[in-house]
């Protein structure tokens, strides 16, 4: 997508923040933009970078303040600004559209988690979807539940809602080299075979298969 | 973030309720369009604003010093000298008058035709000038075509390109459903090409691997996604 991409992971976000520059950050945004507007399942939350440009823009908009009205640089500014806050809204939408749709799963995986595993919500998120499945279990109760029969009262709000379809295909960039790369046959008469993504290629293949390497940072959802 | 959750978690029955009427609406108008912002789709407006990143040379007629965006600092900008702008930029100073776009240099009838010939003589993808070639052809030609010499030349030799790529992605898609297959290397293929046949081809996947598994409605596995 640019240029401008780490050569290590994206786990470090900690250390990296510090050397970041705007220009990667905004990157950075627009690829966990694109990956979770193109997976099936929720990601791990980007807060830290959707922190940083929140940052960006205030800081912005606040310099942008001082400037008298009709600065023609102001208005290249405003501009700017504009197009990063679209994408960072349709980002954090996109995340919201899945807990909605996904919220018992969202939950479930949330409390499975072990300690040293970080959050896919981030704390904001984390209180929108308990709120959600709160509300859509007591909305479900007063509309409907409380008139059944009284074996019949109970939703098992797990097995009521979809979870995500990890099967989907996705179409995919390799951002680093992977080797062996296991396909799994589509039906019986076929068989499982390897391939080896070349950094740069594009490629179609199942969600499941590469789900950890977009996590990683590996490649790229398009 | 905050501003997104309070709002919402405070009146959940109700945008519940406001959800069973917008299904309804979008059943009705998923017969002739898909709704933006779905999960797993793209608008081709949203395929057009990454391309509006891409950087094309302009001639200013004004002056300005270096403009320090957050992605980058521009300029500085003196009259009569090119320099290098993200698109949506020079869009806008163009729409305003400020500027002469500079085409970039595939975007020339001789290259585009030889492009042309080869996308046709050849049975894959041939690689494409720009990653955004239809999206800046587009975009240049709608707003500056009086920048851009045979202007009307140009957009139908992109048309043919387009046309003919578009053809062999068709008939690609149909031999991969048809053999089965469960992957796919699609070099070359730009993402506006991608987004034409994603929501209908992935959809397609989707109902055969569902009806191909067999599973139950109910059970833990191979949903749908949508309600």
């Amino acid at each position: 997508m640019s240029d401008t991409l780490f050569d290590d992971g994206s786990e470090q976000d900690d250390i990296q923040e510090d050397v970041m520059t705007p220009a990667e950050l905004i990157a950075k945004l627009e690829e966990a933009w694109l990956n979770e507007k193109f997976s099936p399942e929720l990601l791990e939350s980007r807060s830290e970078v959707v922190e940083c440009v929140m940052e960006q823009l205030t800081h912005m908009e606040a310099n942008l303040q001082r400037v008298k009205k009709g600065d023609a640089k102001a208005s290249v500014h405003r501009m700017e600004i504009d197009r990063i806050r679209f994408v960072l809204s349709s980002y954090l939408r996109s995340r919201l559209q899945k807990i909605e749709k996904f919220f018992p799963h969202v939950l479930e995986r949330e409390k499975s988690r072990g300690d040293s595993y970080p959050s896919l919500l981030s704390p904001e998120e984390f209180a929108f979807a308990k709120e959600y499945h709160a509300n859509t279990e007591s909305y479900l109760k007063a509309v409907a539940l409380k008139r059944m029969p009284p074996n019949l009262q109970t939703v098992d709000m797990l097995k009521a809602v979809p979870e995500p379809c990890l099967d989907s295909f996705v179409f995919l960039r390799v951002k680093e080299r992977q080797e062996n790369i296991l396909v799994e046959p589509e039906t019986d008469d076929q068989r499982e075979y390897v391939v080896d993504l070349e950094e740069g290629s594009q490629h179609l293949m199942r969600y499941r298969t590469i789900a950890p390497l977009v996590s990683s940072g590996a490649v790229q959802l398009i | 973030m905050t501003t997104s959750s309070g709002p919402w978690s405070d009146c959940m029955p109700a945008s519940l309720a406001a959800r069973e009427i917008l299904c309804v609406v979008n059943v009705r108008e998923k017969s002739h369009q898909t709704r933006p912002n779905q999960t797993n789709k793209m608008d081709p407006s949203e395929v057009e604003f990454l391309a509006e990143k891409e950087t094309v040379k302009i001639i200013p007629n004004f002056s300005l010093d270096k403009i320090f965006l957050i992605g980058g600092d521009l300029g500085p900008f003196n009259p009569g000298l090119p320099v290098d702008v993200p698109v949506w930029l020079a869009l806008n100073l163009k729409q305003r008058q400020k500027c002469r776009i500079v085409p970039p240099e595939w975007m020339e009838v001789e290259k585009l035709e030889d492009i042309r010939e080869q996308e046709r003589k050849e049975k894959t993808f041939t690689p494409v000038p720009s990653p955004y070639y239809m999206e800046l052809t587009k975009l240049l030609l709608n707003h500056a075509s009086d920048n851009i010499p045979k202007a009307d030349e140009i957009r139908t030799l992109v048309k043919d390109i387009w046309d003919t790529r578009i053809a062999k992605l068709r008939l690609s898609t149909d031999s991969f459903i048809s053999q089965q297959e469960a992957h796919a290397k699609l070099d070359n293929l730009t993402l506006m090409e991608i987004n034409t046949i994603r929501a209908f081809f992935l959809d397609s996947l989707n109902c055969m691997y569902k009806l191909r598994s067999n599973l139950q409605p109910g059970s833990s596995q191979g949903q749908f996604m949508d309600y």
